[in-house]
């Protein structure tokens, strides 16, 4: 059996006295398409940055292919591709410099760096403005730019922190095509998103996160049998109440979310000032 | 600016921007680091008191010797030192200075007047504006304890005067920063400097064809020249001034008016720029993306650089993009070449009273091979400064910070080298093509103080970086720290290098110097290929730091 593509135990980070993520058990199986959701300040990118090497871990392992990251670092990252919060671009650079750098910081040799370079930017159809500068790109460009940068030295896993935020819908078309394709090579895909309808459709895979601590762990069926088998049980156990659920109606992912993590939308007397 | 009139609602913005400045001031000593900045900035503010105090009193007393012995046209020199000094030091000293970005205020409802107070208040407060002011203040005392009765005027005038100094330091360093943001007018300014450059050549020349011998025709251009001197801001100052003194009042006024003008003309012209920018302007070269061909263009291969390891390459090539786009870091990488040139201008007010390297030029090439690793200093004490979020690259990518560091350095070193061989050529041409000896104990010298400077900037960089943006003028500046510990490192290589110069003077032998230096670069290798082995465990175990400073929006 080959060893899970991601897998973490006891992960924890603590900043000062607050325990950002806490005893975090996860286990991502290769060629998975996985999702990692919470609210916001959940410790979604905590989570993400220790498992690429941004932050070191206060305490837990960390296995990626099956190698320690601590103890095989510069292996694994040449493994992986990684989309940061904050992208990681070079604003200085032309999108194809940074491509090309890029490429051979990750061992590629020149001619298959341009290659490459090429190739991407035609993929995201960044090819036409050869001259302008990353930080004159728009936000959409700069994501799909970190994207491509992410993937030319073809990565076996896959780290993307929000990678459809700010994206519009055709990059997004773009981004989705490309990603899928990856899976279907045999690639990983270890995401986090707030766009929980994208989510829905493309991971098969998922884990939740609120307060720093694992919630749900599961494809999205178990995540979905779980939620029901609560309610059906809070429905036996009150009498003539309602767990919400609707007969033969299946539960979508943003239902099944707000179920575990319990958050409440706050509509009636607040903010009366705003007209 | 017509209507600048201070509103409620505008005073509660100024309120809210300096409560906002001060809250960030304070939550910056929540970390031990900004702490040490803190105490470093402390230091830093007494260097300046210190000088702003002698300064004060020197001219203060210059000015009541002149004003009191009637050498009354004396009073521009100080008030032209004092100008040149305002305008040139912003320019010179970087690691100094540090702008605020209060471009960002532009997405609140702020009106142009109060954009502008906000933008001029904030970009005015830099040592240029502490030194210069305290400066004219002492010279107002000297004028007055000569002539209490002028003390008034006097104050008037040199308040006039201080205020056109700040306008014209804002004016000049908001049109820089428009030129130099776009490529083609870069270039332009690079050419006109380059022409500028190429006219001073025959300065050397001409010089040492008239010699040290009289010539009425060079008193004539000085008799030609004062003329035009007196119509600037610094001579019409000064005039105002001593006009008051003789007892002339009209030619008092009029110089002073004059004065006026020129504040008024430099006011219109930062107006001009800053509302270009509050109507949201784009200094950048997006706009010019839609008018380039579609065609499909031929990625061009990365730099090969044999003997040296693909990423280090790639490295070394980005740092050169980086430096070559960057219209600050070019401007002040000249810089030492300038200086070579005030000096070699120097000696020709007076055939007596030339300056130091008039004297002594065999130091025209050690003294410019030290100005060009000063400037680099700010670079090599920063090194990740302007990579901001690209850091983030640097963590997840499979590349040690042993190589990333190497392929900074390299690029550092090979800007040195250029710059030094600029120097040398002139030198050449300007005084004297210096001796081998000469050469061989500056290029030794440099070399040791490099790779000292390499190693402590290693260490300063991941251990007190601070995010810089080499496209803007004002933000190349070096966190405090840095800084302070830049200036110990050049106080120590300078000191070590006068106890060697001593010693090869005491035996009768500069290349006994070269020797030493050659000993103390061996040293200082030894502690360069140490820190850099220890780069990535140093570099892993402060990630955090490292990333929330530069990635901080």
């Amino acid at each position: 059996m080959d060893a899970p593509a991601v897998a973490t135990q006891g992960l924890t980070r603590r900043f000062g006295d607050l325990v950002a993520v806490q005893d975090v058990n996860l286990s991502v199986a290769p060629g998975q398409f996985f999702g990692f959701l919470g609210p916001n300040g959940a410790g979604k990118s905590t989570t993400i940055k220790m498992l690429t090497g941004l932050l070191a871990a206060s305490s837990g392992s960390i296995q990626v292919l099956g190698l320690d990251l601590a103890k095989n670092s510069v292996e694994v990252k040449r493994q992986i591709g990684v989309v940061p919060e904050g992208m990681a671009l070079f604003g200085r650079l032309t999108g194809a410099e940074y491509l090309n750098f890029v490429g051979r910081m990750y061992g590629l040799d020149r001619e298959t760096a341009a290659k490459r370079t090429a190739e991407l930017l035609d993929f995201m159809q960044l090819a036409e403005q050869p001259k302008t500068l990353v930080t004159d790109y728009s936000h959409g460009m700069q994501k799909k730019l970190a994207l491509a940068a992410a993937v030319i030295h073809g990565p076996r896993i896959l780290f993307l922190d929000e990678p459809f935020e700010g994206v519009d819908a055709i990059a997004s078309g773009t981004l989705k095509a490309m990603l899928q394709r990856m899976i279907s090579r045999g690639a990983t895909i270890f995401l986090t998103s707030h766009v929980l309808e994208i989510v829905e459709r493309l991971c098969s895979h998922l884990a939740i996160i609120h307060k720093g601590r694992l919630v749900a762990q599961g494809s999205l069926e178990e995540l979905r049998a779980g939620v029901e088998a609560q309610a059906a049980a809070a429905l036996a156990g009150t009498s003539g109440g309602s767990a919400g659920t609707v007969p033969g109606e299946k539960l979508t992912l943003e239902e099944i979310f707000l179920r575990i993590v319990g958050g409440t939308r706050r509509s009636d007397q607040e903010l009366s000032w705003l007209g | 600016m017509a209507g600048l009139n201070f509103s409620p609602g505008m005073r509660g913005q100024f309120a809210a921007i300096a409560q906002v400045r001060w809250q960030l001031f304070v939550n910056r000593l929540r970390t031990i680091r900004g702490r040490l900045e803190m105490v470093a900035r402390g230091f830093m503010f007494l260097g300046f008191a210190a000088a702003g105090l002698a300064g004060a009193l020197t001219l203060g007393w210059l000015a009541w010797l002149f004003v009191s012995r009637g050498h009354l046209p004396w009073l521009a020199i100080l008030l032209w030192f004092v100008f040149l000094f305002w305008q040139l030091f912003p320019v010179m000293a970087t690691a100094f200075g540090e702008t605020v970005d209060s471009s960002s205020l532009l997405r609140f409802p702020l009106s142009f007047p109060s954009y502008f107070v906000v933008r001029l208040v904030y970009g005015a407060l830099e040592p240029s504006t502490f030194l210069g002011s305290f400066w004219l203040l002492g010279l107002a005392i000297g004028i007055g304890a000569a002539q209490p009765g002028l003390f008034l005027w006097a104050a008037v005038v040199l308040l006039v005067f201080a205020m056109f100094n700040i306008l014209l330091a804002r004016m000049i360093f908001v049109w820089i920063e428009r030129w130099l943001a776009q490529r083609r007018s870069r270039e332009i300014i690079g050419v006109v400097f380059f022409i500028f450059f190429i006219c001073f050549q025959f300065i050397g020349p001409l010089m040492s064809r008239i010699g040290r011998h009289e010539h009425p025709e060079i008193s004539g251009i000085t008799t030609q020249i004062l003329p035009y001197e007196r119509v600037l801001p610094p001579g019409l100052a000064a005039a105002a001034i001593s006009r008051a003194v003789q007892g002339t009042f009209t030619p008092a006024l009029a110089a002073f008016a004059l004065e006026c003008v020129y504040a008024l003309a430099v006011l219109w012209l930062l107006n001009v720029r800053l509302r270009a920018q509050y109507h949201g302007e784009i200094l950048g070269e997006a706009v010019a993306r839609s008018t380039l061909p579609k065609e499909k263009r031929a990625i061009r291969l990365g730099w090969n650089v044999s003997g040296i390891p693909g990423p280090v390459a790639a490295i070394l090539e980005k740092e050169f993009h980086y430096l070559s786009r960057s219209g600050p870091m070019l401007f002040t990488f000249v810089m030492p070449v300038v200086v070579l040139l005030v000096f070699r201008l120097g000696p020709q007010t007076s055939a007596k009273q030339g300056n130091f390297l008039a004297h002594a030029s065999d130091f025209a090439f050690p003294i410019g091979a030290a100005y060009a690793l000063l400037i680099l200093t700010n670079l090599v004490y920063n090194c990740f400064g302007a990579d901001a979020v690209g850091m983030q690259l640097f963590f997840v990518s499979p590349i040690s910070f042993r190589e990333i560091l190497l392929g900074k350095n390299l690029a550092h070193a090979l800007v040195l080298a250029c710059e030094v061989i600029a120097v040398w050529i002139a030198v050449c041409f300007m005084f004297h093509p210096p001796t081998i000896d000469i050469t061989l104990a500056t290029v030794t010298g440099v070399g040791f103080a490099l790779l000292l400077n390499l190693t402590v900037g290693n260490l300063l960089s991941i251990y007190t970086p601070k995010k810089i943006d080499y496209g803007a003028f004002g933000k190349q500046r070096a966190s405090t720290t840095t800084v302070f510990a830049s200036l110990g490192i050049q106080a120590a290589v300078f000191g070590l290098a006068a106890v060697t110069l001593l010693i090869a003077r005491a035996f009768g032998s500069i290349w006994i110097a070269a020797v030493i230096f050659l000993i103390l670069a061996g040293l200082a290798a030894i502690g360069y290929v140490m820190v850099l082995n220890r780069a990535d465990h140093i570099a892993l175990d402060r990630r955090d730091a490292i990333l929330a400073e530069l990635c901080r929006a």
